[in-house]
């Protein structure tokens, strides 16, 4: 499915303007300057200098994490660890880059390659876990982000460290110029393309080929699914290593890109806003790109926006908060609530979580 | 040694407040991973109301009435419009650090970190020898910790509020042949998962630094979930398996203070985590070896 149907996309709009229009209320009733903050992202994301250069720049890796999240939530998995496979495939670029001593293009070919690895193993750990043992894969892919985070503060006050920096602006040395495929507010072609590429690649797995079909019949019932025949853990643990792929490639974009190196303080939420991203985008490939840009753009903006008006960049992530809280909300359901309501409209009676307690469940054991 | 376990009990305190409330969530059947952005509230509002009114007592009620409307609209998205408990759960939490630093700039003009003028009370400070000295930190809260368990448990295995909230979450179909009212069990139950919260807010707050900064959780609302599942959702489950976790962020503290290096301390800082993958993975090995068990048994 490369587009969602319409009555579908219009679900998925009506929650994110609702969360802006909510936000913008709270910055109005807190004494901000609304008309200043609207100029302010318009300006920031299109209109200024560098400014539309700026939001793709931001689009590029909440698209490719973002397919990842989709492909994950498509198969039924929560892999939210996003920002993690994108760390350490962030880590691994620049290790190879600064240290592995390659010539040029291979530098940046092997360093995409490594990350590309490394991600999807960090993603794999939680796939493994879950698939093996059905440990759950929230709090296990929160946890390697925690993790990751740790990584790239040894990382980055460690073997790596850019002896001028330290402590909260601790980073790695920078990347030679030779090696960077973007410097900042300019359009990376390749980057572009390469972005482009993985989406189309994306598209024609989930919708042209019988993996993408078979992630789709799992997620939506892993039970029929398994009476089909599909090799329903395999494909799940499969999704865990493509979205862990795709995350860290970002990394790596992330690296030979914009940013030249990694830095504990400045590290972009790129995680959390991709499985938004992705949400928002009905996990299709163009919705994804829709609301990539969308999010690229407020993140372009809130980098801009200190310059025009005092909000504190905070204000975004209140923003993305309202439109995760909202996403998945069925607003026409408010609607519809007067008259009866089907069982299968109440989230909480799906699969997640899976706890039994009833009688002979360990829960019962442990203290009566 | 004391230090450790000094350490030990004090980290182990707000994860076990909040694993006993949000446990009432999970038997509920709502997997609440809103609990992190609960206590950062929690603790924000613990704070600005404690420098507003120089009270400790309006601080806390502050804290539970602000866990508690946001308990009430993560309930009402879910329940009524359908919503998915844990992108809502993680957009609550994400609004939450939003929204606490939005806050900590418009009304009191700073960015980062602000300190408090109310503190929880400890009971026992200064004694320093001896026990003493294990629990001299503690904040009444600290003390609460024990005989609210208890009460938790009461609740969920005396009486009829505790078993129907179970039988919701794991036989909703009989439940709702009982005639449960299953939209209000799981209101109460997402409830008291804001009481634990908030507690566990004001202690992380108020409890030792007496300051507020911004993120200061710092994923200890994801842990107390894990400890929640780890504790095989019963209380003193969940008690025991907050004590084993605070232990692990004690190590932190320890070799802070000793000035330990050995180990760069990034790696230190990862033990809590690390320590909650295992202990996830343990209890769902832990929940199948129950389930096979039962159905070896002709049970399931």
């Amino acid at each position: 499915m490369i587009v969602a149907r319409r009555s579908e996309v219009v679900g998925r709009i009506v929650p994110v303007v609702l969360a802006i229009g909510l936000s913008l209320l709270l910055f109005a009733l807190t004494g901000f300057d609304v008309g200043a903050i609207v100029d302010g992202i318009v300006e920031g994301s299109l209109t200024g200098d560098g400014a539309l250069a700026n939001t793709v720049r931001w689009t590029i890796p909440l698209v490719v994490i973002g397919l990842g999240v989709g492909l994950s939530l498509r198969a039924g998995e929560f892999n939210i660890g996003g920002q993690g496979q994108f760390l350490v495939g962030s880590l691994m670029a620049v290790w190879v880059g600064l240290r592995w001593d390659l010539p040029t293009v291979a530098a940046v070919v092997v360093g995409m390659v490594v990350a590309t690895v490394a991600g999807a193993l960090w993603s794999g750990v939680a796939g493994v876990l879950k698939v093996a043992i059905g440990a759950d894969e929230v709090i296990v892919t929160l946890m390697l982000n925690f993790i990751a985070i740790q990584l790239v503060s040894w990382v980055t006050t460690g073997p790596l460290r850019d002896p001028l920096t330290s402590g909260d602006a601790a980073s790695t040395a920078r990347l030679d110029e030779s090696l960077r495929l973007q410097s900042s507010g300019q359009f990376s072609v390749v980057l572009i393309f390469l972005t482009l590429v993985l989406a189309i690649a994306t598209w024609l797995l989930v919708d042209r080929t019988k993996f993408g079909w078979s992630l789709s019949a799992t997620g939506a019932n892993p039970r029929s699914a398994e009476w089909w025949g599909l090799p329903v853990r395999r494909l799940r643990l499969a999704t865990y290593l493509l979205a862990g792929a795709f995350a860290g490639l970002a990394g790596a974009f992330e690296v030979f890109g914009p940013s030249g190196r990694v830095a504990t303080g400045a590290t972009p939420t790129v995680g959390f806003t991709s499985l938004v991203v992705a949400t928002v985008g009905s996990l299709t490939v163009f919705g994804t790109i829709w609301a990539g840009l969308v999010f690229g753009a407020l993140q372009s903006a809130v980098l801009f926006l200190p310059i025009v008006t005092d909000l504190p960049p905070s204000g975004l992530r209140i923003i993305e908060g309202l439109v995760a809280l909202l996403i998945t909300a069925q607003f026409a359901l408010v609607l519809r609530r007067r008259t009866t309501r089907g069982d299968d409209l109440t989230a909480v009676d799906r699969e997640r979580p899976d706890v039994s307690v009833g009688d002979g469940a360990p829960g019962s054991e442990l203290g009566d | 040694m004391a230090e450790f376990v000094a350490s030990m009990l004090r980290s182990g305190v707000p994860i076990a407040l909040a694993g006993v409330g949000v446990l009432f969530a999970v038997r509920a059947g709502i997997f609440h991973l809103g609990l992190e952005g609960l206590m950062l509230s929690s603790a924000f509002v613990a704070v600005a109301v404690g420098r507003g009114t120089d009270s400790i007592w309006l601080a806390v009620g502050g804290a539970l009435l602000a866990s508690a409307i946001l308990s009430v609209l993560y309930w009402w998205l879910i329940e009524h419009l359908g919503a998915d408990a844990v992108i809502a759960g993680l957009g609550l939490t994400t609004l939450s650090v939003g929204g606490t630093a939005f806050f900590l700039d418009v009304i009191f003009d700073v960015r980062g970190r602000i300190d408090s003028r109310v503190a929880l009370p400890r009971p026992v400070r200064g004694a320093d020898d001896g026990i003493g000295a294990y629990v001299t930190e503690l904040s009444i809260l600290g003390w609460l910790t024990i005989p609210l368990v208890v009460v938790a448990w009461v609740v969920l295995r005396r009486t009829r509020f505790g078993l129907r909230l179970s039988a919701v979450g794991s036989f909703s179909y009989g439940a709702r042949a009982a005639g449960v009212d299953e939209p209000r069990v799981r209101l109460a139950a997402m409830l008291c998962a804001s009481v634990g919260a908030a507690l566990a807010g004001v202690e992380i707050a108020l409890g030792g630094l007496s300051a507020f900064s911004e993120n200061m959780t710092a994923g200890r609302g994801f842990i107390a979930l894990a400890a929640a599942l780890f504790g095989l959702l019963h209380p003193f489950g969940t008690g025991l398996a907050a004590l084993f976790f605070g232990s692990a962020a004690a190590i932190g503290v320890v070799t802070q203070i000793n000035s330990i290096d050995s180990v760069p301390r990034p790696f230190i800082l990862m033990i809590p985590f690390l320590v909650t993958i295992a202990a996830v993975s343990f209890s769902s090995i832990a929940r199948r070896r129950a389930i096979e068990r039962r159905s070896r048994a002709g049970l399931a």
